[in-house]
């Protein structure tokens, strides 16, 4: 995709997540997954962001719709998915500090809300996250949970009737943090 | 009686920093930084191509991405001894540019400005007011009376409405904001246009590197950007003037807005030119290089000790072993096995969690040293370095900060009274409109290079043997290197010196506190249950600890951060 189209495509897809950090890496997983196994259409930009912080307006400003994979902080098991839209994710004000378990996703959407800038519908998929420390690659309970945070992706695409169409064959997806090479791979 | 407050965690970015301030007659008497993250993620790299190292460095903090890449690529090219086409300086110039414009930004308007800004009080603004004042402070043709009418109703509504949105966690109302509401309604106007060219500078970076946050275009030996002015899918000429374009409102935004407000607004805050010095022995590295060797810099490096320019010394080049042989880092106070000063090749990385103990271990941040001295880093030090070196720019766009705060406070404001938490807030704006400018010069020097017929942006590392070395990177919160011993082809040891380990590091053996301990003692605390004032001052570090931890709270309201014991 051209970087103009990045910049304005309505529809942006963005994983977050530190790909260094065990189950953090959820985000970037199902982002790889997605671009591996669908094409989508030039209204729809799907990217991995890492772990931007306040630096994500960039790339929420002016978007119509906006989906965000992430692991989140709940009650339940690990692997569990739990969907949020745009209300419950602004609900609670961000404090003083802002957390680590907190990316900067609440500041920057109320920053851009002030600005009149910000996205119209906003759906998270969340996941509940076993172990986030310094790690490449996640625990079994979250790779088991990639396909359903796809799906829920996927569904979500189809019903702003941007629907992703499968490639065929399916691609590998390009998980290069996981490949093998130090002495942790 | 003296009492203790614990602000847990201080930044507004991601990474866990812990502050405790001992508080005695309403003043700091002692302070304690602790970063709360294990800085183990260097043995990620033990074993891997160390060309690839970078792809994996750019992912230890999410905010600082594009200066960890740069600091790793210098560093194995400084192992192997690769020059790199004159092309390829230049891209990475300008994207390290553009990155620290970006940064700056960010910083002041979005991450510390409601330290001083109070928002509420911009309500009781008036609009043409503050449009007369803001036309006295500079030429930035977007301060009418109807864009400041209409962000003060926008705030109105919000304000009626019960939301503070984006504003919601600032000390609004406390004792300590002195800016008149006029003041206070340039600060959000500009708080909003900020994130319009913040933007713009981030544009710059995903040109030249394929994307952001994560740049894709870095090569051990220069970039992967292909140069064919006639070709649409390379840099062209295109390219170039989108870039061109962007530079120049970025050019005009830092001088007409950033640096004009924090010299306006520092200005009403005089008081805070005599608090927050804590540690004046300075260290900035070199950057901008302009050859191939990496000899010449466009911005200069080198030390200052006890507060004395006189004292100043050149950090000169890639190889300058003044640079190198001088550092150690100890861990006498951090949660390591020992206290042992090391060299960063010979580092070591051996967890060993206590609990915080006040006068024995108590931050997974370790204290580096240079020629055993505690060191501040940042644009203050990088600025400072520029005026006793006499990099010109440096020295113009001081003296112009200088002279504009010094008027509208209407007291001189001289070098020695910058070693402050205010001083650190100038220095930054100061250091943003050179980087303007030499983001400009690089611009042209790059487009005459591929005018002269050079297209080159890459020579072939050569790896064998036994091979060490360091890069280092002057980012935008300061002195990074990066350290690399590679064995036939593999990486041995992988070490990273961050900024924000030099300033926000834990006392050392000789009991000796970093910067940022040093500098909260002495700063007044009006109201212990919100201490804006150790806000300030750390704040004015801009603090990021390269810690990556986090999953979303969309559930929990975790608002107790400030605990008074």
């Amino acid at each position: 995709m051209n970087p103009d189209n990045i910049k304005t495509a309505p529809i942006g897809v963005f994983g977050l997540g530190n790909v260094l950090m065990g189950d953090d890496s959820l985000g970037p997983t199902v982002v790889a997954h997605l671009l591996a196994g669908y094409e989508f259409s030039d209204a729809v930009v799907v990217e991995d962001l890492g772990t931007p912080g306040l630096d994500l307006h960039p790339h929420l400003a002016g978007r119509q719709k906006l989906i965000l994979v992430d692991v989140v902080k709940s009650e339940g098991d690990p692997g569990e998915l739990k969907l949020y839209g745009k209300d419950e994710i602004l609900r609670h004000a961000p404090g003083v500090r802002v957390s680590p378990h907190d990316p900067g996703v609440k500041e920057a959407l109320l920053a851009l809300q002030f600005a009149g800038d910000d996205p119209g519908e906003i759906l998270l998929v969340g996941v509940i996250p076993g172990k986030i420390g310094h790690a490449l690659g996640m625990t079994d309970a979250l790779r088991a949970a990639v396909p359903a945070a796809e799906a829920a992706v996927l569904e979500e695409l189809a019903r702003w009737g941007h629907a992703a169409v499968p490639r065929e064959p399916r691609g590998e997806p390009d998980l290069w943090w996981e490949k093998p090479g130090g002495t942790d791979g | 009686m003296s009492k203790r407050i614990v602000v847990d965690p201080i930044t507004r970015i991601e990474g866990h920093l812990r502050i405790d301030v001992e508080i005695d007659g309403g003043k700091v008497t002692k302070a304690w930084s602790s970063g709360q993250m294990w800085r183990g993620i260097e043995n990620i790299l033990i074993g891997r191509d160390p060309r690839e190292a970078w792809l994996f460095t750019q992912r230890f903090c999410g905010v600082c991405t594009t200066v960890h890449a740069i600091a790793s690529v210098r560093a194995v090219e400084n192992a192997v001894g690769v020059e790199i086409p004159l092309n390829a300086q230049l891209i990475r110039n300008l994207i390290v540019s553009a990155h620290a414009m970006h940064d700056h930004i960010v910083h002041f308007f979005h991450l510390s400005a409601l330290d001083w800004v109070d928002v509420v009080s911009a309500l009781d603004a008036d609009p043409k007011a503050t449009a007369k004042l803001a036309q006295s402070l500079s030429p930035w043709p977007r301060n009418s009376i109807q864009e400041l009418t209409a962000v003060k109703d926008r705030l109105a509504g919000f304000v009626a409405r019960g939301q503070l949105g984006p504003f919601a966690n600032g000390y609004w109302g406390h004792e300590a904001m002195k800016l008149p509401p006029e003041v206070n309604l340039l600060g959000v106007h500009h708080y909003l246009q900020a994130l319009d060219y913040q933007r713009k500078a981030n544009q710059v970076v995903a040109i030249l590197g394929g994307k952001t946050p994560n740049i894709q275009n870095l090569a051990v030996g220069g970039v992967a950007n292909a140069i064919n002015l006639d070709n649409q899918s390379t840099i062209n000429m295109n390219t170039l003037f989108n870039i061109k374009n962007l530079l120049d409102e970025m050019t005009a935004f830092v001088k007409d807005v950033y640096l004009t407000d924090v010299c306006a607004i520092g200005a009403m805050y005089p008081e805070w030119l005599g608090y927050g010095a804590g540690v004046v022995n300075y260290l900035a590295v070199p950057d901008l290089p302009t050859d191939v060797a990496g000899t010449q810099f466009d911005l200069p490096g080198g030390t200052i000790m006890d507060g004395d320019l006189s004292t100043y010394k050149a950090i000169t080049n890639f190889e300058d072993k003044y640079f190198a042989d001088n550092i150690v880092e100890g861990i006498s106070h951090s949660w390591y096995e020992g206290d042992k000063e090391l060299h960063p090749y010979e580092g070591e990385t051996i967890p060993q969690y206590t609990e915080f103990q006040d006068d024995g271990k108590y931050s997974w941040i370790k204290s580096p040293r240079f020629q055993d001295r505690v060191m501040q880093v940042g644009p203050l030090a990088q600025v400072l370095v520029g005026a006793v070196s006499g990099h010109e720019p440096t020295a113009r766009w001081l003296k112009f900060a200088t002279d504009l705060a010094g008027s509208v406070a209407g007291i001189p404001i001289k070098t020695e009274m910058l070693h402050s938490t205010l001083g650190r807030h100038l220095a930054r704006a100061v250091r943003t409109a050179v980087i303007c400018e030499k983001a400009q010069e690089h611009w042209k020097l790059l487009v005459d290079n591929i005018a002269s017929g050079d297209t080159d942006t890459f020579n072939e590392p050569v790896f064998s043997g036994l091979q060490m070395g360091y890069g280092f990177h002057e980012a935008p919160r300061g002195t990074l290197s990066h350290f690399v011993v590679i064995e036939n082809g593999k990486i041995k040891n992988y070490q990273a010196v961050v900024p924000s380990t030099w300033n926000a590091g834990p006392r050392d053996a000789k009991n000796r506190p970093g910067p940022y301990e040093a500098s909260l003692v002495g700063n007044p605390i009006a109201d212990p249950e919100r201490p804006l004032e150790v806000l300030r001052t750390i704040h004015s570090f801009d603090p990021c600890i390269a810690c990556a931890v986090h999953a979303l709270d969309v559930e929990g309201n975790e608002l107790g951060s400030v605990r008074t014991l």
